[in-house]
């Protein structure tokens, strides 16, 4: 396993945490394997993006929690 | 745009209807061309039935450009340059699909299908936040418009409106995309899209397709082989012993096509023969046609050209080509076959298996004119071939304008071949307007048809 997530695979209501920490569950996946469409759950670096959807690139996504 | 400019006196030398195989063979030529012509008209990119729903993308080209043709999330047709703002890289590398973003494989920027740059990797770490997306959207044609389902684009913002560039050539592409039964706009595209390379100038067909009626001896064969829809000859044309054949060209615009005129009261030919079911369809249609107010349903379509790149036949078969330019010595072939939308599924079937059977890379009918074109274009390209100019005399001095037969009045410069078999009054005007496009500035040039008539003699005359 070389502990990098497909981001390709995720479905739709995966949470998975990102490399600053936030986590962030997946809203929609255009599966290009680059760009998932994510809603943050938590944000410590910046609360404010709480609830927020982003897009979120493949290298920032470090886990999948659940 | 008059005698003393070089494509009109030197190269394209209408006066006395020779033409240098300079056009076709050189590479400069060719380099100008694309910012001269390609990058300057109106062209034809694809049809809406390749993108019914939201998402839906086509990967088309415009001149040697890769471009996308899709339908946003909200229903609005586009068409971009598929090529990414930070480095160029292709952003989509497939040739149709549904998505919602186009990512770029390179960096991975991402873009809407609206066009928006929408996703920058490390945008607040690495950019501090600090670019401006909105500047870096994909690149959009100035103009787009969706004909009867055919989408076309222009990435001149000064040229006119599709429709107007079309003039009265609009009949004739009607006769495409209106259903077989005259109702508007009911053409279907037939499966894919075919596409090959052909090693020739994209003018060779281009030219070909303007109405050269004089290599019908080339495709002797075809006819002796029977690969008509009804086992005779090339296509069923029973019509054209009553019909009046035409050259009509539109000097102005650069379109040019052979067309048959029927008399007001000719009363539909059997077709289809080996085929009830088609032969039924194509009667009832015929039937229908002629119910129906207006002219068309007393012309038959052959082959034209809509300047620059796009050839129409529109029926046996039914179909628009496209003559992408890829080089001065290469062009890449895309052929679009279509169908009436609501035709039973026999017919589309049989169609399909003629429409192949005639053209494409694989068609007995277009292998004939490759084989021409590939040729003498090869034969062209020497430094002593390329002394020799090609003679477009036939037929000059023979047009008329104005014409009408029985009721019925054509558009621009008519030629009548049905006595004289054939002329070359088609490729004159494609290599005017060619040589119009080369030498003007802009479209304020271009569009004489807009200049009132004291002023435009009051130019010529200086």
């Amino acid at each position: 396993m070389s502990g990098i997530v497909n981001v390709r695979d995720l479905a739709v209501g995966t949470r998975v945490k990102l490399a600053n920490g936030a986590e962030a569950e997946i809203a929609s996946n255009p599966r290009d394997g680059v760009w998932l469409f994510a809603r943050y759950l938590s944000a410590a670096d910046d609360p404010a993006l709480v609830g927020q959807e982003d897009m979120i690139f493949a290298q920032d996504v470090v886990e999948i929690l659940a | 745009m008059n005698g003393t400019h070089g494509y009109h006196s030197g190269l394209v030398d209408l006066a006395t209807g020779l033409i240098s195989r300079e056009i076709f063979v050189n590479d400069e030529i060719y380099a100008q061309e694309q910012e001269r012509v390609f990058a300057r008209s109106w062209l034809f990119v694809g049809h809406e039935s390749q993108i019914p729903n939201n998402g839906d993308f086509f990967t088309s080209r415009m001149g040697e450009e890769s471009v996308i043709l899709c339908r946003d999330r909200a229903g609005a047709v586009h068409v971009f340059l598929n090529s990414c703002r930070h480095r160029g890289m292709k952003v989509c590398r497939y040739d149709d699909g549904n998505t919602t973003v186009f990512t770029c494989p390179y960096h991975g920027w991402s873009y809407g299908t609206d066009g928006k740059l929408a996703g920058v990797p490390f945008f607040r770490e690495a950019y501090h936040s600090a670019l401006d997306r909105s500047k870096y959207g994909l690149v959009e044609v100035a103009q787009l418009c969706c004909y009867k389902g055919t989408v076309w684009a222009c990435w001149d913002a000064a040229a006119p409106p599709f429709l107007e560039h079309l003039g009265g050539f609009r009949r004739f592409l009607d006769l495409i995309l209106d259903g077989w039964d005259g109702r508007e706009g009911q053409a279907e595209l037939l499966g894919g899209v075919q596409k090959w390379i052909i090693p020739c100038n994209w003018k060779w067909p281009a030219e070909n397709f303007s109405g050269d009626t004089y290599h019908n001896i080339s495709h002797r064969s075809v006819d002796l082989v029977g690969a008509g829809p009804s086992g005779r000859s090339r296509r069923d044309y029973g019509e054209l012993n009553a019909a009046r054949r035409l050259h009509v060209a539109l000097p102005d615009r650069g379109h040019q096509t052979i067309t048959y005129v029927l008399p007001r009261d000719h009363v539909p030919q059997a077709a289809y023969q080996n085929s009830p079911e088609v032969a039924e369809y194509f009667r009832h249609c015929e039937e229908e046609r002629r119910r129906r107010p207006g002219e068309n349903s007393r012309m038959i379509g052959a082959p034209g050209e809509i300047f620059p790149n796009v050839a129409l036949l529109p029926r046996q078969p039914r179909t628009l080509a496209v003559w992408h330019p890829v080089n001065a010595h290469q062009t890449e072939v895309w052929r679009f076959f279509f169908v009436d939308r609501d035709a039973p599924r026999a017919v589309k079937n049989f169609l399909r298996d003629y429409y192949i059977r005639y053209s494409g890379p694989a068609g007995m009918t277009e292998q004939d004119d490759m084989e021409n074109w590939n040729y003498a274009h090869a034969a062209s390209r020497g430094v002593i071939a390329r002394r020799y100019p090609y003679t477009y005399e036939m037929g000059m001095g023979h047009a008329v304008e104005d014409w009408e037969w029985d009721g019925l009045r054509m558009p621009g410069r008519v030629v009548d071949l049905t006595k004289a078999m054939a002329s070359e009054e088609p490729m004159r005007n494609l290599y005017r307007r060619w040589a119009q496009f080369m030498a003007a500035e802009s479209w304020d040039d271009l569009m004489t048809w807009r200049v009132p008539e004291a002023t435009r003699d009051a130019k010529a005359a200086e």
